[in-house]
């Protein structure tokens, strides 16, 4: 493990139940991070999405696929990230392939595209063990 | 440089912006008269360095302002 959760709440400001990120588990260089989710059984979405047929939505995933994203932005600019930058989500596009459940391990790989200051753009996948669930590219910016 | 690749790069920029290709003139600031913001001048940065394969350093983003500035840059780099 490279990153635990504690230092990973040191990055993201992101708080249970809305952090989706367990652990950093690779980084390579600043090309691309590998992060995991695991999906609880209790995870407070699980109730009503959907009552006795529990599945992680989607736009949950992409959240997860997000936050390794400001992951990844942070082993770029880190001293930026030290100041605690605000991040915003500005343009999604997503393909779903196959249901998450709950045990599931979601893990997750976000490749930057381009970095900058103020903005950046990565490409990210999620699997559950060899099986691709989702994939999506992510632009957004960063607020000091 | 030709004028296929001055309608090439307007047509990867202006998809982009979301704007029809005619209003994209050379001396059109993206910021000022276009309304590109951070995240759609990244957008263009990251097309155009997979379209061309080059790679366009962080500092030289901020002075290409227009599309005339990006064909100009593109010279340097070739």
């Amino acid at each position: 493990m490279l990153l635990n959760q504690e230092q990973i709440k040191l990055i993201l400001p992101h708080r249970e139940p809305f952090l989706f990120i367990d652990e950093v588990i690779e980084i390579h260089g600043k090309d691309k991070i590998v992060a995991v989710k695991r999906i609880n059984k209790d995870e407070s979405y699980l109730g009503g999405h959907f009552p006795g047929r529990p599945i992680m939505p989607g736009v949950l995933i992409v959240e997860a696929m997000a936050q390794a994203s400001i992951l990844l932005y942070s082993v770029c600019k880190p001293e930026i990230a030290r100041g605690n930058p605000e991040y915003y989500l500005g343009k999604v596009k997503s393909e779903f392939l196959s249901p998450v459940f709950p045990g599931d391990e979601l893990i997750i790989e976000a490749i930057s595209v381009k970095i900058t200051d103020n903005a950046g753009i990565a490409d990210a996948t999620a699997r559950v063990k060899d099986v691709t669930v989702a994939k999506a590219s992510l632009v957004f910016g960063i607020k000091k | 440089m030709s004028n296929g690749y001055e309608e090439e790069l307007r047509a990867l920029v202006s998809e982009i912006i979301e704007i029809p290709p005619e209003r994209l003139t050379l001396n059109a600031d993206f910021i000022d008269d276009l309304n590109v913001d951070s995240l759609r001048a990244i957008e263009i940065v990251a097309a155009f360095e997979k379209k061309y394969r080059l790679v366009i350093p962080e500092e030289d983003i901020p002075k290409i302002r227009t599309l005339g500035k990006l064909i100009e840059y593109t010279k340097d780099l070739q």
